[in-house]
């Protein structure tokens, strides 16, 4: 497993070093092809469409023939210009909006024949997902933040430990019994990143974490998500924040 | 970007206002249509024919009038009369009295077998008339006999019914043999003779006197039937002229009677001389049927008179004194009365070889009083009438036999002791009864004088529910002088129906049995019975004139035997307009020393009677009948239903203004919620507070205009008052709420670093335990809601209770159902728009918190939780906010139906409960 693992990440150090060395005229550019079904995440022709409804709005062509493979300890960065679809690719890939058309596969298995119980159970298995601004709960404390995912499973007592763990992990040892609204952004999105991992997540789905931040703080941000592919876990990550382009393992850059 | 355009830009306030002018639209419309339809409805049903009823005393029933108003009692003299015509506010004053008990043996009934024997001129009556058929086109000869005489034995019975139980009065059997008739041709001197004769061996059939037997003739044999049951009638007086005044139209059959003799051409025996001497010398059958008149009388209406006046002076009972009373009869009987004939084959040891058939007959709209409008004849099996060949023969009547027994132990007025009353003003009242009467007796004598075997009929006993009065002198036998004939039913539908005022003894108000003895209910009308002393009467048989109750009670001139003087004001318009006049008119009369009651503005009203000791079985032992209910006549219903559903409306309008400041106060905190941040963005700009006050005014401001102009105009349009005030409250609530609205968009200082003490907090480990946080959370949001959910149970609660209750409301009386149905539709539209208006309190402060819902929603679910649990986290929030709204949606529901309907409280509490209810499934899919 390792092997491959190793083989992998030296054809994606090909193929990242191809991809910057010039910018794709395609709208998406297909960095890996992975065929493994171990592999955690893959997307294969994924095309976005948004409108073109029964409003009249015009349709909008978001993503068209994207394809991606991310395994197991890479870091891989979806870049481009606001508004190029990288939020709708991180949300089709956790599953939780669907492509217009494409497939997703999570460990090899199409999200397809799954229903929407078998998706969320899944998703809680495998993905973490962090959205821009850390989506936390208001009435709740950052340690109940980080411990919501565990409620389905009824294990918030059995991983209260790990959570308190997770946020001294990122910094935050001292601020678990404080509420979203006292943390300031950067904190919050420590605070989400915790709760992504609190499940032993084996992806981190992570939309603009650095945006608006201070550069100390986006860098803090930055290191912990390096730290979580030391772990084995995958990272697919939404940015256009130059340092975290430059410090992830695999780069598309949609136009 | 100005202030009108931050107006509409700003969604919640243009909603707002949307709101607040469609709600004062609405309620200010829909209250002032319903106000309207109310007045239109009672002006239009509280003014009846009369405004006025005068009596000489007359019982206190605490508003409820007993419809039955011609006693016999009299008390009002014809000077009083006179007095209150000349009162200058009388237009009309028609005078009623109930006149005597009149008790007559119907006409002695016959049953006829086709018997027919074809056309034979030597047969007296074969010719002659010419409407009579050609003989030459006669058919042949034809029976249902046989040749051979056959043995029949015949059963005569009659029953009658009060609508609840029936009443066997006789059943009398007779035998006899009866076969076809021939014709026997016989040589008398100077000729031949033909009669008709019974075939050989036939001993025909004999009922016991003062039935005749059997007879043979030209189309039938006739078997004379045990003769019918006794029936009394009561006879009442008006003046016709002022009668037919109050009535209109309606009255056109008392025309008749102003053309009556004077009261010194109306002796009997005088008329009935002369209709001997025209009878004498003989009269063609058409003068018989279409003239000349004889005091203003066809002559065919003289039939039943001449008849009587015979039978009278045969039998001795005429006298110097008697006098020709003319009437205008009753069409119809509403007597239950059902005379059947069982005809049976026998054999010479009397058992049944055959069942031949039951022939039945029912007094009903063929009869009339005094007079038989067609004989009381029943057709053997197979039977048809051939008479018809002779010409139109029976196209008058032969009136009774007998003359009529006219008594002045008459009834008067059923005595009845108040009861409780019900929560809509309803009142149960018990009668009292009288004596017992006994009725269903054979006369002395037969018409041919012969005695009559009294044992052929068990009397029965009926209570009397009058009491009987002994007034006037012994009288000369009375004769009946028919004029014409009047139904009742027109009388009644010229009185109306909502305030149907009696008019006296020829229209009175129907009984219905609607709980038996045991407490059952029935629903069944009940007939009167046969002794007319019943609690049930019929209209009046016969209607006179004055100098008919003079002649028939012995009364000299001038003497107080009026019962009541029905008054008409002399003023035109509407009860209410009218109303002034009418009490004035009224006073006048009570100065007079006579009691006057206001009838205009009275309607009618069911009053529940108890009725005891109504019949009794063979041993004596008396069963009371059980509740019935008759239809008697609420004073001053008017106004009480008036004012009663005024009110109703008024709080209708209060309610649904309350809900439109709830709403303002909501979309108010809403606009406050969205303005927050933007005031901040601007106090960062460096406005001072001032300015962001007048900012946030001047959005309001341009709601607050478009409400005063839609006020004005609305008002305007009305030109009420009750519009100006709620146009008035509308814009100072809205005004209340920019001003609020401004305060509160003022910057606050916030410093909140303090940890959260998770010792206090119930612990997140479930969603339930998710819900429970995120409502305690924001308290501010999660008591917003509920207060709207409760608002909107309590609307829910006040719709229901106010549908329950208009008709209750209103009162028990006819008007008042009218009336409630005249305001149904605008009070349910009110109604339900305090129901909507609940529902968008609910919607609007729903949405205080949706997005952040949404958001949250979005966020569980990235992080796992499935669609089941998600939809528990809705399910238990709102199930949780319910919770907090049911107290308060019950309670407010409990007490809007206090306000509205108390009767409706109980209902309105469980609607205001099942509301609530219905909205945690509803707002657990909108948020969805």
């Amino acid at each position: 497993m390792t092997n491959e693992l190793n083989l992998d990440r030296e054809a994606h150090d090909r193929m990242t070093a191809s991809t910057r060395r010039g910018a794709h005229k395609t709208r998406a550019n297909t960095i890996v092809k992975a065929t493994d079904h171990a592999t955690p995440l893959e997307l294969s022709n994924i095309t976005i469409h948004y409108g073109g409804g029964k409003g009249g709005a015009e349709a909008v062509n978001v993503v068209d023939d994207f394809n991606m493979t991310l395994h197991a300890g890479e870091m891989h960065c979806v870049a481009g210009r606001s508004g190029s679809g990288k939020t709708s690719i991180l949300t089709v890939g956790a599953g939780l909006t669907l492509p217009t058309s494409g497939r997703v596969f999570w460990e090899g298995d199409s999200l397809e024949t799954m229903g929407d119980d078998e998706i969320a159970d899944r998703r809680r298995a495998l993905i973490g997902y962090v959205d821009q601004g850390g989506a936390l709960i208001d009435g709740m404390s950052a340690l109940e933040n980080v411990l919501l995912p565990a409620v389905p499973d009824g294990e918030v007592e059995k991983r209260r430990d790990m959570a308190k763990d997770l946020l001294d992990l990122v910094g935050l040892g001292r601020r678990m019994r404080h509420r979203p609204a006292q943390l300031s952004g950067g904190e919050r999105q420590r605070v989400a990143i915790a709760r992504a991992l609190i499940l032993g997540t084996r992806v981190l789905v992570v939309d603009e974490p650095t945006a608006s931040l201070d550069r100390a703080a986006a860098n803090r941000i930055i290191s912990i998500l390096k730290d979580t592919t030391s772990d084995g876990i995958a990272v697919l990550v939404a940015s256009h924040d130059h340092e975290l382009v430059r410090q992830s393992d695999t780069l598309t850059e949609l136009i | 970007m100005n202030a009108v355009q931050r107006f509409i830009r700003s969604r919640v306030l243009l909603l707002t206002a949307s709101i607040l002018i469609v709600a004062m639209c609405l309620s200010v419309l829909v209250q002032g249509q319903s106000q309207a339809a109310l007045n239109r409805t009672v002006d239009q049903n509280s003014r009846g024919l009369y405004d006025v009823l005068v009596q000489a005393k007359a019982d206190d029933n605490g508003g409820l009038m007993q419809p039955d108003i011609a006693t016999g009692q009299g008390g009002i003299s014809f000077e009083q009369l006179d007095s209150i015509r000349k009162l200058s506010g009388t237009s009309v004053a028609a005078p009623i009295s109930l006149v005597s008990r009149v008790t007559q043996n119907l006409e002695s009934p016959r049953l006829d077998a086709t018997d027919y024997l074809g056309f034979n001129a030597g047969l007296a009556g074969t010719s002659g008339d010419p409407t009579a058929t050609d003989p030459s086109k006669w058919p042949a000869a034809e029976s249902v006999l046989n040749d051979t005489p056959k043995k029949y034995r015949l059963t005569a019975s009659a029953v009658s019914s009060d609508g609840h139980s029936d009443q066997t009065l006789f059943k009398t059997t007779a035998e006899g043999s009866l076969g076809k008739a021939k014709l026997v041709e016989e040589e008398v001197a100077g000729g031949k003779n033909v009669r008709i004769q019974g075939p050989d061996g036939e001993t025909g059939i004999k009922f016991p006197t003062p039935a005749g037997g059997s007879e043979h003739n030209l189309f039938n044999l006739s078997v004379s039937l045990p003769m019918a049951p006794q029936v009394t009638e009561s006879v009442v007086a008006v003046d016709p002229v002022s009668e037919r005044a109050l009535l209109g139209t309606a009255g056109d059959f008392l025309a008749p009677l102003e053309k009556a003799p004077p009261a010194d051409a109306r002796n009997a025996g005088a008329i009935g001389r002369h209709f001997e001497s025209l009878f004498t010398n003989g009269i063609s059958m058409e003068q018989l049927k279409e003239g000349p008149d004889f005091l203003g009388v066809k002559l065919k209406y003289w039939a039943p008179l001449m008849t009587q006046y015979q039978q009278a002076k045969r039998d001795g009972q005429l006298t110097a004194d008697s006098q020709a009373i003319p009437l205008i009869v009753r069409s119809g009987t509403a007597l239950d009365l059902k005379y059947s004939v069982k005809i049976e084959e026998i054999d010479d040891s009397g058992n049944v070889t055959k069942d031949v058939g039951t022939v039945t007959r029912s007094l009903d709209k063929d009869y009339l009083p005094f007079v038989s409008k067609s004989p009381f004849a029943l057709a053997w099996p197979g039977s048809k009438d051939l008479s018809q060949l002779m010409g139109d023969t029976g196209s008058f009547s032969q009136g009774l036999y007998n003359p009529a027994t006219w008594s002045t132990n008459f009834a008067a007025a059923p005595a009845y002791k108040d009861g409780e009353a019900a929560a809509n003003g309803a009142v149960d009242k018990s009668a009292t009864p009288g004596d017992w009467v006994t009725v269903n007796r054979l006369p002395d004598k037969a018409a041919n004088g012969a005695a009559v075997d009294q044992t052929q009929r068990d009397p029965v006993d009926e209570r009397s529910y009058r009491q009987n009065l002994e007034t006037g002198k012994k009288l000369a036998t009375p004769l009946a002088m028919v004029y014409g004939t009047f139904d009742a039913a027109n009388v009644k539908d010229a009185a109306g129906d909502v305030n149907r005022l009696p008019l006296g003894g020829y229209d009175p108000a129907p009984f219905t049995l609607t709980k038996d003895a045991s407490g059952t209910d029935v629903n069944t009308e009940l007939k009167p019975s046969l002794s007319a002393t019943g609690l049930v009467s019929q209209s009046a048989g016969a209607i006179t004139d004055y100098y008919g109750l003079a002649a028939a009670r012995g009364y000299e001139k001038n003497a107080s035997v009026i019962d009541a003087v029905r008054v008409r004001a002399n003023v035109p318009g509407s009860w209410k307009q009218a109303q002034p006049e009418v009490e004035k008119l009224a006073n006048e009369i009570r100065d007079m020393g006579l009691q006057a009651t206001v009838v205009a503005g009275s309607a009618r009203e069911d009053a529940n009677i108890a009725v005891p000791g109504y019949s009794k079985d063979g041993a004596g032992k008396e069963s009371p009948l059980g509740t019935v209910q008759q239809s008697w006549v609420r004073q001053d219903a008017a106004d009480a239903v008036s004012s009663s559903l005024t009110a109703t409306n008024l709080t209708l309008l209060f309610l649904t203004l309350c809900g439109a400041a709830l709403l303002t106060g909501a979309s108010t905190v809403s606009y406050i919620r969205k303005r927050r941040s933007e005031a901040g963005t601007l106090r960062a700009m460096g406005w001072t507070q001032r300015k962001i006050r007048s900012w946030v005014l001047a959005e309001f401001g341009v709601g607050a205009a478009l409400l005063a102009v839609v006020g004005v105009a609305l008002s305007l349009i009305s030109w009420s008052a009750a519009t100006a005030m709620v146009s008035a409250s509308v814009l100072v609530l809205y005004v209340g709420a920019a001003f609020v609205a401004a305060q509160q968009l003022r910057h606050r200082e916030v410093v909140d670093q303090e940890p959260q003490h998770d010792e206090r907090l119930i612990a997140v480990d479930s969603p339930l335990t998710f819900a429970n946080r995120q409502l305690s959370t924001n308290k501010f949001n999660t008591i917003s809601l509920a207060v709207a959910v409760g608002v909107f149970g309590a609307a829910v609660g006040g719709l229901v209770a106010l549908l329950i209750d208009i008709p209750r409301a209103a009162g028990a009386s006819a008007l008042s159902g009218l009336a409630a149905a005249s305001i149904a539709l605008p009070s349910i539209i009110l109604g339900v728009s305090g129901v909507a208006v609940g529902l968008l309190l609910t919607m609007v402060t729903g949405r205080f918190e949706l997005q952040a819902k949404r958001q949250y929603l979005g966020t569980l679910r990235a992080m796992g939780w499935n669609p089941d649990m998600l939809g528990q986290v809705r399910l238990f929030e709102n199930a949780m906010v319910g919770a907090v709204a049911l107290p308060l949606g019950i309670v407010g529901a409990l007490g809007i139906g206090l306000l509205l309907a108390p009767y409706a409280a109980l209902w309105a509490a469980i609607a205001g409960l099942v509301a609530v209810l219905c909205w945690i499934p509803i707002a657990t899919k909108v948020v969805q």
